[in-house]
């Protein structure tokens, strides 16, 4: 069974979370280029490697960071959004 | 005019012919059999609706303020719970907040029929719960069959309350006390609430238990 570890909750099965994408900047609508925009829009970076994503935890309804390496699928750490320095 | 309302759960107790009664409005299964069939099958494995309390319901960074503003005392800690004279206080996550009150009214009922709560970064939540009471001897191997968590551990703490998945429902878990035996109970999303009061009193009655009524706990 894959664990997750909720910052709020505690470590839980995978099947209580849900995952919500990596975690992307997004650029000012009003100031971006078209490409720029499209980019954000329609573009995600496919290469593997240590990445934050957003994760939520269903049953809490907690939404928080994991610091997930996509290509070994091991989580370095999760935490809060905002709250990266007490992880 | 007067509605009474249904509970969450009653589509699933029809069947058990229970003797319906009324408690804040909501039409409630009291009991599902004599007094000595309800004590037997408590003992074993009971599976119990309390969906009929009154529940009021706060959550933001300005939650925890406002309610002790209003005389409430809260958890100290995130996941925990107390009882409050009569009213059940739980804090779901950090900043959430959870009022029950326990049959009679209490605290959740002033603050229900009080003016909204109003402020800053406060938000109230309605809440429209199934709740329902597992107790009896077995009733760890039943959370234990449809939980993936250990959760006699998680809840060795008594003051602990656990948002985990029952029979793969979100719920809010926790042991009481009631009427010095320990008790579970827990709260899901009231559309989930006859589906899961099938799956345990399904369960519970392969241990010999089975469905308890209100009236069983509360006089």
């Amino acid at each position: 069974m894959k664990l997750l570890t909720c910052p709020v909750n505690g470590t839980r099965p995978l099947s209580e979370f849900v995952f919500g994408g990596e975690i992307r900047n997004m650029p000012d609508p009003a100031q971006a280029s078209d490409s720029a925009w499209a980019a954000y829009v329609y573009n995600r970076t496919g290469a593997p490697g240590l990445k934050k994503e957003w994760w939520y935890h269903s049953p809490s309804g907690t939404w928080f960071v994991a610091e997930r390496n996509t290509l070994t699928d091991q989580v370095a750490r999760t935490y809060l959004y905002g709250q990266e320095d007490k992880a | 005019m007067t509605f009474i309302q249904t509970s969450p759960v009653s589509h699933a107790q029809h069947h058990a012919y229970p003797v319906m009664g009324s408690l804040n409005g909501m039409e409630i299964a009291l009991e599902f059999g004599t007094p000595q069939i309800q004590q037997a099958e408590a003992a074993v494995a009971g599976v119990a609706e309390f969906s009929a309390f009154t529940r009021f319901a706060v959550k933001g960074a300005g939650a925890a303020e406002w309610l002790s503003a209003q005389g409430i005392t809260l958890p100290p800690a995130a996941n925990s719970w107390l009882m409050q004279d009569s009213t059940l206080v739980l804090r779901l996550g950090n900043s959430e907040y959870l009022l029950e009150d326990q049959f009679v009214t209490g605290h959740a009922s002033r603050l229900a029929q009080g003016p909204a709560p109003v402020g800053a970064k406060l938000y109230p939540v309605a809440r429209s719960d199934a709740a329902l009471v597992l107790s009896g001897q077995h009733a760890l191997s039943i959370l234990a069959e449809v939980c993936a968590l250990d959760v006699a551990a998680e809840l060795a703490n008594n003051q602990r309350l656990l948002m985990t998945q029952v029979a793969n429902i979100s719920v809010t878990l926790l042991s009481q006390t009631l009427n010095g035996e320990t008790v579970y109970r827990l709260w899901c999303d009231g559309t989930y609430g006859p589906y899961l009061w099938h799956e345990l009193t399904a369960m519970a009655q392969e241990f010999g238990g089975g469905p308890v009524g209100l009236s069983f706990y509360f006089k």
